[in-house]
């Protein structure tokens, strides 16, 4: 583990009982995931796959089973490591009662900001997000994409080094998801590294340059968005690969995947894919599938979580 | 410069005030001693001569009295017996929904994910929700004995430790509130168990009574481990009395034995939520 990613896992695990005395069920599978410093990562999955319990144990909202979570290379169960985290969950829930600068305000404290850091900051959020008319208005008053974009003032308020955006532009305008995405691009400038954990899997095509896709609490695939969309490719795969020649079968590979002992690499030319198969013959691992494909994020996507 | 702590304590306090504010019950609780302070204020009227009452006049009605200290006294603890009475329940019903509200789902996830321990939340809650209640305790309580003060020249030190006592009551319900709280998330349940201990603590006043009614030594002793265990809080209501009337205290085990289950609450309280997962 070290501080040269903004998150590092290791054999992450969750697992809840259901109900009394019920079998335990495992939300997050020992995934081991590492998010490079400055970069924008997008974490896509279908629903149920694990992705919120995996951003949860990042926060400390829930307690891993087994394994560690890593933010800047401290726990991220401990507080100061949060203290470089700006955080935005999906279905938030302000208080209404309050202000989006009163909101803002709180939020503030509680990440450590001293007051007069917090009145100069706050307009300029606001002004930032577009909602600086609206700055003494009831939270009440807002409309769903207003709530995202003051929620996402609030993530920024501190300043972090890591952001963690669940589901950023669910519910705004295009007009605004445009305005997220301006923000989010200048903050990407300036070294933040941004997670991304959402359902729009244009969005994350757009905007990240590093994706993994969870599927049944483990990390089907990752890689590249550039390498893994990159017009055509070879695909090959198979099962049962010794974990010997997996790491040979890697070399060349611009993305690899893994669903129910079924193993998938994608090569950017037929050589390298012709060398894949070959040792996989040698080897006596049956061969599954191979053929040649043109990848969207969306029909990778498609493939990783039904396994074909 | 404020600590990191001392900024997070503050907002924690501040916004718990802000959500009791937007509540109206916490109004309405202050609508009630104004309207009692007004009426001691204007329609209660005391002549005083040479140090001994001569006349107290209510409602054009006059009366004569010899013992200034005892009707100031009386006046005090009938006072002081309607806030611990029927200010505890709006006070149990305007708090018991201010700490769990923070347990809903997208506004704790946000709370955790600040670089502030769980405990502190938690406490800060708590401290703001006491804050907000003694502040209407002490709102009516100083006004009214600044009142009884000026118009009959009798200040006495008990009113105002009856209140504290009030307030230490208060703070152990609250414990109570608080670890229903965070085991069911509930507002309702938790006003429930709060109103329920309070309704078993007055049944199990009368404990040598049940115990007479009872016949294997096994259910008196749990009968008399209950009374120990829980809070009592007509034991507390009746030391109260004998504070504000300044009479001597026999035993202070009501007060100490229930201060140490509000304790209890609220240490295990802690511990759950720490351990927790949103």
């Amino acid at each position: 583990m070290n501080a040269d990613y903004a998150i590092e896992t290791l054999g992450l695990t969750k697992s809840f009982s259901r109900g009394w005395r019920g079998k335990p069920f495992l939300a997050v599978d020992g995934i081991s995931l590492r998010v490079e410093r400055g970069t924008t990562f997008g974490l896509l999955g279908p629903n149920g796959a694990g992705k919120t319990t995996f951003v949860k144990m990042l926060l400390s909202c829930a307690h891993p089973t087994a394994g560690l979570a890593k933010i800047f290379g401290e726990n991220s169960q401990l507080r100061r490591a949060r203290q470089r985290i700006g955080y935005l969950p999906e279905n938030h829930r302000f208080p209404t009662y309050m202000t989006g600068f009163g909101m803002l305000d709180f939020y503030g404290a509680l990440s450590g900001m001293e007051g007069a850091a917090r009145k100069r900051r706050i307009p300029e959020l606001l002004d930032q997000v577009g909602l600086k008319e609206w700055g003494n208005t009831r939270l009440g008053k807002y409309s769903k994409g207003m709530l995202q974009r003051v929620g996402l003032a609030q993530a920024l308020l501190h300043s972090p080094e890591l952001l963690v955006l669940d589901e950023p532009s669910d519910g705004v305008d295009p007009v605004g998801r445009r305005q997220i995405r301006d923000i989010l691009e200048a903050l990407e400038q300036k070294g933040v590294t941004i997670f991304l954990n959402s359902h729009l899997l244009v969005e994350v095509e757009q905007f990240c340059r590093d994706v993994a896709i969870i599927h049944g609490g483990k990390v089907a695939l990752e890689g590249k968005v550039a390498e893994l969309t990159a017009g055509s490719g070879y695909k090959v795969e198979a099962e049962n690969v010794p974990e010997r020649l997996e790491t040979e079968l890697r070399v060349g590979s611009k993305a690899l995947a893994h669903v129910n002992g079924t193993g998938s690499w994608l090569y950017d030319n037929r050589q390298d894919a012709n060398r894949a198969l070959d040792a996989l013959r040698r080897e006596g691992c049956p061969i599954e599938k191979f053929g040649r494909v043109n990848s969207s994020l969306e029909e990778i996507f498609i493939r990783t979580v039904s396994g074909n | 410069m404020a600590t990191r702590a001392g900024v997070q304590t503050t907002a924690l306090v501040v916004d718990t005030f802000r959500e009791a504010s937007a509540r109206k019950i916490i109004w309405g609780f202050f609508a009630c001693s104004t309207v009692l302070i007004l009426f001691f204020l204007l329609i209660v009227k005391i002549d005083v001569v040479q140090g001994a009452l001569a006349t107290m006049t209510i409602f054009g009605k006059t009366q004569r009295t010899q013992d200034l200290a005892q009707v100031v006294r009386g006046a005090h603890a009938a006072i002081a017996g309607l806030l611990y009475g029927f200010g505890m329940l709006l006070a149990i019903l305007a708090s018991a929904g201010l700490i769990p509200t923070i347990f809903e789902p997208g506004r704790i996830e946000l709370l955790l994910s600040k670089p502030i321990e769980r405990w502190h939340i938690l406490l800060g809650r708590y401290l703001g929700n006491l804050l907000v209640i003694a502040l209407n305790i002490f709102y009516p309580v100083l006004s009214l004995w600044i009142i009884f003060g000026v118009k009959t020249g009798v200040w006495t030190a008990g009113f105002l430790w009856g209140s504290v006592l009030t307030l230490f009551m208060f703070a152990v319900y609250l414990s109570v509130i608080l670890l229903v709280g965070v085991v069911w998330e509930s507002a309702v349940v938790a006003t429930m168990v709060t109103f329920g201990m309070i309704i078993l603590s007055i049944i199990l006043f009368n404990k040598t009574t049940i115990e007479r009614l009872l016949s294997s030594e096994w259910s008196r002793n749990i009968v008399r481990g209950l009374y120990y265990l829980l809070p009592k809080v007509v034991d507390v209501g009746q030391i109260l009395g004998r504070i504000v009337q300044e009479k001597p205290i026999e035993s202070w085990m009501p007060v100490w034995s229930t201060a140490l289950f509000g304790m209890a609450c609220l240490g295990s309280g802690l511990w759950l939520f720490q351990r927790r997962n949103f």
